[in-house]
């Protein structure tokens, strides 16, 4: 809100006649963000939120401080409440977003989503601390706490995501987009307190820079070929190019920086080198979030700059050539490269990490289709690969071997024995992933493949075919493991961890998994409608006619 | 001067004058002492700094952590108050009593607040205590 009053500034010193002060019917101009501004309260709760957590964490009681998480968790069931009433289709109209129900979808992913990384962190944060305060040998030491701050950098990074889908123009997705990323940075160091996740952060945090860095020249020339920030003057713009004599090259290039700096959050190739090392180095709980929330950022931010290149609400795909050759290829790699990594893993962790990686290569199909075909599938699937993933690392995050994180595969043996909920919550999850009916992740699939052949592109329902027949052997290590298997010496130090909550944060979204396919058909229209471009009209639903 | 005018770059004329003049400032001052100034050579001529107090060691000592904390934390609420000025510029603007100075107050508020909370998650987290 302060950077509007400050952005007024120099547009009236440009006016000869009103000196440098801000004339009234400026400031009046600014009545036209009433409507944005309405819209924004939800994120405004997730960010008091924040602040409220970061300060209770410091809290001397020790009560107070075992809050914080639930804190956390009052505040996305808020946030959700709040959206529920705030983001209504006139007000969307009113704020004259490019995709006016895009947000909606979103912030109800992020919060019910969020919830379950809240809870599968709970007991994690601060264990050792707070367990030497409970015993009496240590005092509380409000520098070595950092449950405040975990909770708080979660929130403030859930906040930026939610704020993409409000974006109008470059500014507001560049801030909402590094909002977004840099608590990511600040989470994966504290989560775990080892120098390995230090190194984590580090890597993550200069590869991470420097991918802001790309987009951040993608956009300059975008701005340089269209001369306008705003999203809707620069479709406009590249709409009149197209007509013209095709976009220039200065905006192609643009296009491609720009997407090849938010492969970097999809953890897309060329961008996904980071993506083992990183998940390895985080903490369980982090990593689960750092693979989902970073990838509904690079979507939604996609699909928005994509929005404005040339795809209009008929559903026409413009895409510049060049930009969706790169698209396709990066698509094909991502998904190959992620599969054929996780194959090769012996750490559990690491195998997530190339199997979000190739996740991101499915998504990308759906982009690729273009938006009435293509994006409800993306979107769609982001939904239940959010679920299945959680699923999937909340167990790893539930269960422990002699005290440390469980990281190994060879860890996972018998699991049915030490941890039967557990085991069963982690199967549910990998086989979701691979696709199994009737479970969610075979309908998040079913859509993508469906989308795909509609638009036509062959090539890619094939490889998607092929690499899902890849994935489901290293997804079944994950059920064979802990359910074939028999239980060896070294598993003896597996249980689960003290706290319930990641237990029943990783068996709800287990749950998730069978009953959300009940409600596909609902889950397919919120996504269609989240989908669309322009004025909010009533959803085409898509699924209708199939 | 037409193909300045045609281009638009006439615009940039008063930078340009504004560069040659820093520029021709500096070599002005650093040329005229050099020819100008007395050359006397001395232990107080070659300290650090001439006047003020005496140097103590290397200028490679290590600082503690601490000073870059609080200079992080002044540099934090020096940047806030910054925000406040064209705040109340603006303010100075509307009309009192209708609803958009209450939003630009609720506004300006709500900034505020979130500074006090990062002032006192500072003092809780013990940044202002120095032993």
């Amino acid at each position: 809100m302060i950077p509007h009053a400050i952005a007024m500034l120099p547009s009236t010193a440009m006016l000869p006649s009103t000196a440098m002060l801000p004339s009234p019917a400026m400031l009046a101009s600014t009545a036209s963000l009433g409507p944005k501004f309405a819209l924004i309260v939800p994120e405004i709760v997730v960010f008091a939120g924040a602040v409220v957590c970061a300060v209770m964490g410091l809290s001397q009681s020790r009560s107070t401080r075992a809050g914080v998480p639930w804190m956390a968790v009052a505040t996305l069931v808020g946030t959700f409440v709040v959206m529920l009433k705030v983001w209504t289709p006139e007000a969307a109209a009113a704020a004259e977003l490019p995709m006016p129900l895009l947000g909606k979808y979103v912030i109800a992913l992020l919060c019910v989503v969020g919830v379950g990384h809240v809870l599968a962190s709970a007991g994690s944060v601060d264990r050792a601390i707070e367990r030497q305060v409970a015993s009496g040998t240590g005092a509380f030491d409000p520098v070595r706490v950092i449950s405040g701050e975990f909770h708080a950098f979660l929130l403030f990074s859930l906040c930026g995501a939610m704020l993409l889908c409000h974006a109008t123009d470059l500014v507001w997705l560049f801030l909402a987009f590094e909002l977004c990323s840099l608590p990511t940075y600040v989470l994966v160091a504290i989560g775990r307190g080892a120098d390995r996740s230090m190194e984590a952060a580090i890597k993550y945090f200069f590869l991470g820079a420097m991918s802001t860095a790309t987009m951040l020249f993608g956009f300059a020339l975008l701005y340089g070929a269209t001369g306008t920030l705003e999203l809707s003057a620069m479709r406009e713009a590249f709409q009149m190019q197209a007509q013209v004599g095709g976009i220039g090259t200065v905006a192609i290039m643009g296009m491609l920086f720009t997407v090849i700096g938010i492969c970097f959050k999809l953890a897309a190739v060329p961008m996904h080198f980071y993506a083992p090392d990183v998940y390895e180095g985080a903490s369980n709980p982090v990593a689960a979030f750092i693979s989902f929330v970073p990838k509904v950022q690079g979507f939604v931010t996609l699909v928005l700059l994509l929005g404005t290149v040339g795809w209009d609400a008929s559903g026409n795909a413009a895409i510049p050539q060049v930009v969706a050759a790169v698209l396709w290829m990066v698509a094909l790699l991502t998904m190959t490269l992620g599969n054929i990594g996780a194959l090769l893993q012996r750490s559990a962790k690491r195998m997530l990490a190339y199997s979000s990686i190739a996740n991101s290569g499915y998504m990308l199909t759906g982009i690729l289709a273009g938006p009435a075909i293509g994006v409800d599938a993306t979107l769609l699937y982001l939904l239940t690969y959010g679920v299945a993933n959680l699923a999937t690392f909340g167990s790893l995050a539930a269960i422990e071997r002699n005290g440390h994180e469980v990281d190994s595969l060879d860890d996972l043996a018998g699991l049915r024995v030490r941890a039967p909920m557990v085991a069963t919550a982690l199967a549910i999850g990998a086989l979701s992933l691979t696709g199994i009916p009737p479970l969610v992740g075979f309908w998040g699939k079913l859509d993508l493949f469906m989308a795909s052949a509609e638009s036509g592109q062959r090539a890619l329902l094939v490889a998607m075919a092929l690499n899902s027949g890849i994935a489901a052997f290293y997804y079944l290590r994950l059920v064979a493991g802990p359910f074939v298997a028999e239980p060896t010496p070294r598993t003896q130090g597996v249980a689960p961890v003290q706290s319930l909550w990641p237990r029943v944060s990783a068996l709800v979204f287990a749950m998730g998994c069978i009953v959300l396919p009940f409600a596909a058909n609902q889950l397919k229209q919120e996504s269609a409608a989240a989908a669309m471009n322009g004025p909010a009209a009533p959803p085409a639903v898509r699924t209708a006619e199939k | 001067m037409r193909i300045l005018a045609e281009t638009g770059l006439v615009n940039y004329v008063p930078i340009a004058i504004a560069l040659s003049m820093a520029v021709a400032f500096a070599i002005v001052n650093i040329g005229g002492s050099a020819l100008l100034g007395p050359r006397r050579e001395g232990d107080i001529k070659g300290d650090t700094y001439e006047s003020g107090m005496s140097a103590i060691g290397t200028a490679r000592k290590r600082f503690n952590v601490r000073f870059f904390v609080v200079a992080m934390t002044f540099l934090l609420f020096d940047v806030e108050v910054i925000f406040l000025y064209p705040w109340a510029v603006a303010y100075a603007q509307l009309e009192p009593q209708s609803p958009m100075s209450g939003l630009f107050l609720a506004r300006i508020l709500f900034f505020i607040g979130t500074s006090v909370a990062a002032y006192v998650y500072a003092w809780r987290k013990g940044v202002f205590r120095w032993d």
